[in-house]
């Protein structure tokens, strides 16, 4: 039996091309298997002096080794039949051959055996499949930027044709171009100080301009009257909200949908005393609740024909006054500090004169 | 002679490789080949009037398939964290290493390499990605391994740090 066992082992070596250390007590690892050709450049390096043949400074030899120890003695100490693997690194040899190697720690009738395998197939392998996933995975990548940059090109032809239809419903009121871009980024301004999902910031920068969007359906004689409107005439402007959400709802398209809320409930007041359906708090979409904050400041901090603009001292003053009446007192707050954003914003989006009509 | 462990470390792709290849080598090559376990190369650098051995150790990189041991950047005395400036996913991989490498080896040297510099037109990193870096008020270099941009520069930014330590 024992001639058998002598016989296998180092043949079984021999086949899993690895060689067999036993840790000695000063440190040193003793040979205890027949050295492979591969090893013996390496184990020169790693003998510390003739009167210790066979015993041999691994780490000297191998740095990567030195890293695995610690690892390796606690697994000792365990006393583990289950053997810890390095995890596999490369040397390069005296021909400038790439050698890929494993080591592993193991105890073994009361040994703490530490072997040394040279990689091979299942190594190239191993590294042939990741190259396959990995370029895959590149590949995903690559195709996921193009949709993103394709989708932002989408979006921006959206965002462009909505101002359009939104500018052309304008000019029959005092309301301009640049003032429903400027709705539109204080909104997405906001969306982005809430750490909303890039698609939604997108979304509210497109929808928040189409809030008047109903005025269209609203006749002449009340959207352009100079004077006070009547009550009646009152109850017919208030209509806007309604037919602006008619106009966008139900096309299963997330900003329209968006715009959609937004014009039904731009004019709902936080403490329910807006319009159309008298909505207080939470219960008016935050995206109407957004949106009325900033078209309040933009028209406040502009001229109109019925009034002139106030200074953004005087604005403030009069927005703090409605927190938490017409205003949710903390979308409010969250505005007043980004003020130094939406003055950016408003500088340096202007009035374009040639999309402002004014009834003569 | 000092001898100081180096690991380079970063998603996989952005070019930890052909960094290393550069520097040590000054070759270069476009094609990916994935690394698979760490190779260990040597580089003898000066700082000042003192000769360093660098062990850089490439190690292979993160992601689906293949997670950071710990033992890689045990006892290492610095780190380069590579990004690809025309990945912005590699970016958040950075992140995610950068704490790896605090929690494993503690407050060693540490500097990002923004690397494939020379793809101007294909660069996807927005300010926002640049001042998140900047935050952890370590260095960052713009390197390309394609044409030597900051390469030789970036190790020897580390070595000098490595000294001050």
């Amino acid at each position: 039996m024992t001639t058998v066992v002598s016989k296998v082992l180092p043949a079984l070596y021999s086949a899993l091309d690895m060689v067999i250390f036993v840790r000695q007590p000063c440190g040193l690892f003793q040979a205890v298997s027949d050295l492979p050709a591969w090893s013996q450049f390496w184990l020169k390096l790693a003998q510390p002096s003739q009167s210790q043949e066979q015993n041999y400074a691994l780490t000297e030899a191998f740095s990567y080794l030195s890293y695995f120890m610690p690892d390796a003695e606690e697994h000792w100490k365990q006393s583990a039949l289950a053997p810890l693997r390095s995890g596999p690194w490369i040397e390069i040899d005296e021909l400038h051959q790439e050698l890929v190697l494993e080591a592993g720690a193991v105890w073994v009738e009361d040994k703490p055996v530490l072997f040394i395998q040279r990689m091979g197939s299942e190594y190239y392998q191993e590294v042939e499949r990741l190259q396959l996933m990995r370029n895959g995975l590149l590949v995903r990548e690559e195709l996921e930027l193009e949709v993103q940059r394709r989708t932002l090109k989408i979006k921006q032809r959206e965002e462009e044709i909505a101002i359009k239809l939104v500018s052309l419903t304008s000019f029959r009121d005092e309301e301009t171009g640049a003032h429903v871009r400027r709705i539109g980024l204080y909104a997405a301004a906001m969306a982005k100080a809430l750490n909303w999902s890039q698609e939604r910031i997108d979304d509210i920068r497109v929808a928040a301009p189409m809030h008047d969007i109903g005025k269209i359906g609203v006749p002449d004689r009340i959207l352009l009257k100079a004077g006070k409107l009547t009550e009646a005439e009152f109850s017919i402007m208030k209509r806007h909200t309604e037919i602006g959400a008619k106009m966008l709802e139900h096309s299963h398209i997330p900003t329209l949908d968006m715009a959609a809320d937004i014009a039904l409930c731009h004019h709902e007041r936080w403490d329910g005393s807006g319009y159309p359906m008298g909505l207080a708090g939470e219960d008016i979409p935050i995206t109407a609740r957004i949106t009325t904050i900033v078209d309040v400041y933009d028209a406040l901090v502009h001229e109109r024909v019925y009034k002139l603009a106030l200074s953004e001292e005087e604005t403030i003053a009069l927005m703090l006054e409605q927190r938490g009446k017409h205003f949710d007192p903390y979308l409010l707050d969250i505005f007043l500090g980004l003020l130094p954003v939406m003055r950016r914003i408003r500088y340096q989006v202007q009035e374009i004169d040639d999309l402002i009509v004014r009834a003569d | 002679m000092i001898q100081k462990k180096i690991c380079l470390l970063g998603a996989f792709a952005v070019g930890k490789t052909s960094l290393i290849k550069r520097y040590v080598s000054s070759l270069y090559s476009d094609k990916y080949h994935t690394t698979v376990g760490v190779k260990i190369d040597k580089k003898l650098v000066s700082v000042g009037d003192k000769a360093l051995t660098l062990m850089i150790w490439d190690v292979a990189g993160e992601d689906d398939y293949t997670t950071l041991k710990p033992t890689y950047i045990r006892g290492a005395g610095g780190c380069i964290i590579v990004v690809d400036t025309t990945r912005p996913n590699t970016f958040e991989v950075a992140l995610m290493l950068h704490g790896r490498v605090k929690e494993h080896a503690g407050d060693i040297p540490v500097l990002f390499a923004l690397n494939k510099c020379d793809l101007k037109e294909k660069w996807l990193l927005e300010d926002k990605h640049l001042n998140q870096l900047a935050a952890f008020q370590l260095p960052i270099i713009k390197t390309s391994a394609k044409d030597g941009l900051g390469v030789d520069a970036m190790f020897q930014a580390l070595a000098e740090r490595m000294i001050e330590v």
